[in-house]
């Protein structure tokens, strides 16, 4: 059953990547800045727990609180610019986080071994769950009780007039703006609640896995990231899930056996899925999740 | 005749039963992974290659004795971990608890050793950690220092420290007119930044060496010293790039007797391709140990002629010599990282015998933790090229090694430090 869980954590964790863009997506922002949030939730929520021994909860917490502190300040200058240029603009913040944690090094002796971010050689032995006695089972039920709630609070978010205010952001500013919403109120929270989201999924991520570098926060991640909920669809949170489940539980897990055909797979998925079901996977006749998942008309 | 053909089939089933019962029984199972796509697929291809020619051999050799006196034959399941940490995590905790696979062998990447070391339980024994219990035998991933991270974790992979403070003790010895020494790595790959900044450059220096342009603050020799002056003193470059015009005027304009470019191959050839362009070739070149392979002598072998590189495989004995021919058969080539998979599966055939497993898929967990122990039991291991010593406080391994240089097209041994 390990591994099975093991596959589940590896879903929660992306599910909550993609959500993290979900959310800015939903006011009109194609940012490629979550993976850099979700790189300082990992290596915040990493210290806290191996350095200073903090418990997991409070760990997760904080890191997830500076990842939204760089998100809120990020939130700012992406007001100026948006499509193409903020796609360069937020590509470069992740860039200037990985090269951060590239050249991190913070090295503290506990019992006689020196732990910490090391550079290049990546932060080892971020094994609080398993030193903790967590068994599997509780690590993945513990990392998919809080997709569950964060899935709930932006299904939720949906249905209230915040959830319009980011939609109608994202489908017309200068209309919504003349409606009397302040663009920059909307676009900064999503920012600072997409990046706590971020920040979140990469503490998991980095207890999850015991071992983060630079090489964990690439484009790839950020193009992931962004990837979930535009295959999955935007009409409601499930899309994100879904495509998350179908890329990582079935494209790179299920389909391991092909090797590099599988990137082939990944890239031939996203054009068939553009071409015929441009509003997302979601809306697949066969499965029929909009209408399990009725969203509230706005 | 309904009938007849009824108990006809009846018979087979049951025959077959039987055989495929038996054949479950008579199987000892390991697992492999390491890369076979991204960047680094070479490298798993060749590890596969070889383990499915040392299981070949252990199987045409009657296979391995059981505990209670009978043979088994072995098989294997090679996965592809594509070098992503997320990716051989997975594979771990699949092979740990969906198979009745023994032992791994494998991965292929540093990073995702020591990320899927992790996984594993940090003390054998220890009721509170959760961490997974089943041994595993490295192979490939060689930056320093990993096996020590889990009891569960061994290692079959050169001591680089080593390699390289003989390497330069010997090229200030044979070649006193070699004074001066500059150099660049990949800096975005763990194990090239590495061996690099805190350990060649150190061996080089501790050997009387000069970097060209004067001493570089903090480096003693003293392995891992001021090694972040020494990546910003030099020339480097990243793993994805594919232009090195830059680094490689800094090469040639540094002037200096020796150029150490620690790379893997595939920015190995890229860089010397450049530099020889530029007429930029020194008196002689140092490389990183997973650049003595077939792809560099198959990318660039006249821009890397006369490159040093110490290693730990070479085909200078019979045995070596067969595992080459063998590893090319399967579609692989034999390297100090791939021919280390050969020695893994022997030493595994080894311990099986020695601590005596009975291929009882019920036992899978009992018996995993006697191989843990039978390997840990081991104070030396037969390697390809001579005797390995074990360092089994760290899990480590000292493989003998030699040093090879680049010559018309193959890697061929310049001198053995045992002699």
């Amino acid at each position: 059953m390990e591994y099975y869980f093991g596959i589940l954590q590896n879903i929660g964790f992306h599910t909550l990547l993609g959500l993290s863009a979900y959310l800015l997506l939903l006011t009109g922002q194609l940012s490629m800045a979550q993976v850099g949030f979700f790189a300082i939730g990992a290596y915040a929520s990493g210290i806290l727990t191996v350095i200073y021994g903090i418990n997991i909860f409070l760990a997760l917490g904080v890191g997830a609180l500076i990842a939204s502190f760089f998100a809120f300040l990020v939130g700012f200058p992406a007001l100026r610019i948006k499509g193409l240029m903020l796609v360069i603009a937020t590509i470069a913040f992740s860039e200037i986080v990985r090269l951060y944690f590239f050249n991190l090094r913070w090295l503290v002796e506990k019992n006689g071994v020196e732990v910490g971010p090391d550079g290049a050689q990546g932060f080892r032995e971020i094994r609080y769950f398993a030193a903790n006695g967590w068994e599997p089972y509780h690590i993945v039920s513990f990392i998919w009780i809080v997709v569950i709630l964060v899935l709930f609070a932006l299904w939720w978010l949906d249905r209230v007039k915040a959830g319009s205010v980011l939609r109608a952001v994202g489908e017309d500013e200068l209309a919504a703006q003349s409606s009397g919403i302040n663009l920059t109120v909307v676009k900064v929270s999503a920012m600072t609640g997409g990046g706590f989201i971020a920040g979140i999924a990469g503490g998991l991520y980095a207890h999850s896995t015991t071992y983060v570098d630079h090489n964990s926060f690439t484009i790839l991640l950020a193009t992931f990231a962004v990837a979930y909920p535009i295959l999955g669809g935007l009409k409601n949170v499930f899309g994100t899930l879904f495509a998350v489940i179908f890329i990582q539980g079935i494209l790179i897990e299920g389909l391991r056996f092909l090797g590099d055909y599988r990137n082939l797979l990944f890239g031939l998925l996203i054009i068939l899925v553009m071409n015929f079901y441009p509003k997302g996977l979601i809306n697949i006749p066969l499965f029929n999740w909009s209408k399990l998942v009725k969203r509230r008309d706005i | 005749m309904i009938s007849k053909i009824k108990s006809l089939k009846l018979a087979a089933l049951a025959f077959a039963t039987v055989i495929a019962g038996g054949a479950v029984a008579d199987t000892i199972k390991i697992a492999g992974w390491g890369a076979k796509s991204g960047p680094l697929r070479s490298f798993g291809v060749n590890s596969e290659a070889i383990i499915k020619a040392a299981i070949d051999r252990v199987n045409e050799n009657g296979g391995v004795k059981l505990a209670d006196g009978s043979m088994a034959k072995m098989s294997y399941d090679y996965y592809d971990s594509a070098c992503n940490a997320e990716q051989g995590i997975a594979i771990a905790r699949k092979v740990a608890s969906e198979t009745n696979a023994l032992i791994g062998i494998g991965p292929t990447c540093s990073g995702v050793a020591a990320a899927s070391f992790g996984v594993f339980q940090k003390k054998v024994g220890d009721s509170s950690d959760t961490g997974l219990q089943m041994p595993l035998l490295t192979d490939t991933a060689v930056r320093n220092g990993l096996a020590k991270i889990s009891q569960w974790t061994f290692r079959n992979t050169p001591n680089e420290p080593d390699m390289y403070d003989k390497l330069f003790a010997w090229i200030a010895k044979t070649n006193p007119e070699i004074k001066t020494i500059y150099g660049g790595t990949e800096t975005n790959q763990g194990h090239s930044a590495g061996t690099y900044s805190k350990v060649i450059v150190q061996a080089a220096v501790r050997h009387g060496f000069e970097w060209v342009n004067g001493p570089i603050d903090e480096v003693s020799g003293k392995i891992g010293s001021g090694f972040k002056n020494v990546l910003s003193s030099s020339s480097n470059w990243l793993m994805e790039d594919t232009n090195f015009s830059v680094q490689a005027r800094a090469f040639k304009k540094s002037g200096a007797d020796l150029f150490i470019v620690s790379s893997h191959p595939f920015t190995t050839c890229g860089f010397l391709k450049e530099l020889s362009r530029m007429k930029g070739m020194p008196k002689m070149m140092v490389g990183l140990t997973s650049s003595s392979s077939a792809e560099v002598m198959k990318g660039c072998p006249k821009q890397a002629e006369g490159m040093i590189i110490p290693t730990s495989f070479a085909p200078i004995t019979a045995a070596a010599k067969e595992v080459a021919a063998l590893a090319a058969a399967n579609g692989g080539s034999a390297d100090l990282h791939s021919a280390a998979a050969w020695e893994n599966v022997m030493i595994i055939k080894d311990v099986i015998e020695a601590v005596g497993i009975t291929g009882d898929p019920s036992k899978v967990k009992e018996e995993r933790a006697k191989m843990r122990d039978g390997l840990e039991a081991l104070e030396t291991t037969e390697g390809l090229i001579g005797k390995v010593t074990r360092v089994q406080d760290e899990g480590e391994a000292l493989k003998p090694f030699v040093f090879v240089h680049a010559k018309n097209g193959n890697w061929e041994v310049l001198h053995d430090p045992r002699k």
